[in-house]
């Protein structure tokens, strides 16, 4: 299996009259996007494209999702299948990667359940979608009393078009860089490398309801047994995240596209170890699918003869439990774990990080405390709704003062403490 | 006997077999902790959704009540959870306004929806909707 990857360097972005790339600049034509989101009868006549720029004075709250745009210039099926394309597999060809450009959604849908992206201040260090040139999607549905379920898709379905129609206008560039990516088969995996140990990847998407949900192949996760996937399909978008809940820890689709655990165990593949296979798996509201789950990735993972796995966790509360079943499973039958998880400690950082734990859960990494309070200065535009600042999780009735700053937890600010890793701030070891 | 114990009254009202708490997140917890304590076995986990527990106005809880039946799994998964919810000041429904406590009584229910069908307890779909979904003022 092998992927390349495309990549356009976008440096700026402007709205004009045909959407196309030149020169490091990405021409936005803001009446052919609208046209194509206006297509869904679920969206209202309200709607609008704007542009965000790192650097800028410019915050944008409730972000809903984030969205890399990519598109498939050969090969197998088309990104974010069985979402806005066909369910063929992804994985194999040529994609075309916008890199330094991202789409995200906004509009109101469940109040307390977004995020905020500051594209410069001190809000601006804890997302790294701050460093992105942002095309943003304003929505908002076509009725009020919508179902909140059609609405979520709605916004879902709007994003990801136009993060497929922005890459597929620039799809006669020629790249600024090329990267290549070449997957073995399982069987010729298990004969690479004889001396290195084998590791793979547990990779947790959240699957509680609405908001709450992550699709791979466009199949709510939450109804799947633990599967494997190549890391080179998750590249092609077949991860998308079902929107947001709690903006600091779920994974958007843009950090599983760019997910830096995959990048990381392919740059090490090889040299520290041999990295056998990525397992999906979710987190479900059940204890019987909780102990199911995390039972059959543990076998899946013993059954590839695995010496090692990778753990990361996506969410807070309830997830941690089901962290906390796959390392214990893992563990007991001799598979050593590392676990990346985020903390929810208490402003004053005093409280128990985790809502579980266990012994066997001892090489842990974190991401930081959700709970840790900034204050973000008033910004001189706003995209979206501040208001949404008193009731956002992270936030406070009096979390939006009058001359238009907010103190929040970290908690309210999109990817802040990505439990994949894909954050701005933290440790290198140079 | 399957049941839902919730201090959501709009979710309770969608149910076949529920125990409405009149109380905080909390106290829903110690309810259950007193049913496992006489006999029940917990169905799903007492921590749920992706916010801070404590955070969390309401809590719905499904649990299989099987009198002088003692399930240690459901024991150290309601003690641990009580602990957690204990750690910092809890928000009650009380607390909030009237639209943010509706949407945080959505969510709860969302997140129960497919656990309840799961185990046969809707008893009228139509009150797990959106518009019909409603907190009984507090």
């Amino acid at each position: 299996m092998k992927l390349e990857l495309h990549r356009l360097k976008v440096n700026g972005l402007k709205l004009g009259e045909k959407t196309g790339f030149e020169n490091g600049i990405l021409t936005v034509n803001k009446a052919e996007i609208l046209a194509l989101i206006s297509e869904d009868p679920l969206l209202g006549k309200n709607i609008d494209v704007d542009i965000a720029m790192p650097g800028e004075s410019t915050r944008i709250m409730p972000v809903k999702d984030v969205i890399e745009p990519r598109w498939k210039i050969s090969g197998k099926g088309q990104v974010f299948p069985g979402m806005i394309s066909d369910v063929e597999t992804v994985g194999e060809g040529q994609t075309l990667v916008l890199s330094g450009c991202a789409v995200l959604t906004t509009g109101k849908l469940v109040r307390f359940q977004e995020g905020i992206i500051d594209m410069s201040g001190p809000g601006a260090d804890y997302t790294p979608y701050s460093k992105t040139c942002n095309v943003v999607l304003v929505l908002e549905p076509s009725d009020p009393n919508m179902d909140k379920h059609d609405y979520e898709k709605a916004c879902r379905l709007a994003g990801l078009k136009t993060a497929a129609y922005l890459a597929k206008s620039c799809a006669g560039c020629a790249a600024d860089s090329v990267e290549v990516y070449e997957r073995p088969t399982i069987r010729e995996a298990m004969n690479e490398f004889p001396g290195l140990p084998k590791v793979g990847y547990i990779y947790m998407l959240q699957t509680q309801g609405l908001l709450h949900d992550t699709y791979l192949y466009g199949v709510d996760v939450k109804r799947i047994l633990p599967t494997l996937v190549s890391p080179l399909e998750v590249m092609d978008g077949a991860i998308v995240s079902g929107n947001c809940v709690s903006a600091c820890d779920k994974n958007s689709t843009y950090s599983h596209l760019n997910n830096p655990v995959i990048a990381d165990m392919l740059k090490r593949h090889g040299k520290d170890f041999n990295f056998v296979a990525v397992i999906v798996t979710n987190e479900n509201v059940t204890l019987a699918d909780k102990r199911r789950s995390s039972s059959y990735a543990a076998k899946l993972a013993a059954m590839l003869g695995l010496d090692g796995v990778v753990i990361t966790e996506e969410g807070f509360g309830n997830p941690d439990a089901d962290l906390i079943m796959n390392c214990r499973k893992c563990e007991q039958l001799g598979i050593k774990t590392a676990l990346l998880t985020d903390e929810y400690a208490g402003q004053d950082g005093a409280s128990q990080s985790l809502a579980d734990s266990c012994p066997e859960g001892n090489a842990c990494v974190t991401a930081g405390n959700a709970n840790e309070v900034i204050h973000l200065p008033a910004m001189s535009k706003v995209i979206g709704y501040a208001e949404e600042a008193n009731v956002i999780a992270g936030g406070w009735q009096g979390s939006l003062a009058e001359d238009g700053s907010i103190t929040v937890e970290l908690q309210a600010i999109t990817g802040a403490t990505s439990e994949l890793g894909y954050t701005k701030l933290g440790a290198y070891t140079l | 006997m399957l049941r839902l114990i919730t201090n959501n009254a709009g979710l309770h009202d969608s149910a076949k077999s529920s125990e409405y708490v009149d109380g905080s997140s909390l106290d829903v917890l110690i309810c259950v902790r007193g049913l496992v304590h006489s006999g029940s076995i917990i169905l799903t986990h007492p921590l749920c959704g992706n916010l801070r527990p404590n955070h969390q106005p309401f809590r719905s809880i499904i649990v299989d009540v099987k009198p002088g039946y003692v399930d240690l799994d459901s024991l150290s998964a309601i003690e641990s959870a009580v602990n957690v919810y204990q750690s910092a000041e809890i928000i009650a429904p009380k607390d909030l306004d009237a639209l943010t406590r509706a949407d945080y009584a959505y969510i709860d229910a969302e997140l129960m929806r497919e656990s309840l069908g799961r185990y046969g307890l809707i008893r009228d779909e139509r009150l797990c909707d959106a518009p019909s979904l409603r907190v009984k003022e507090v």
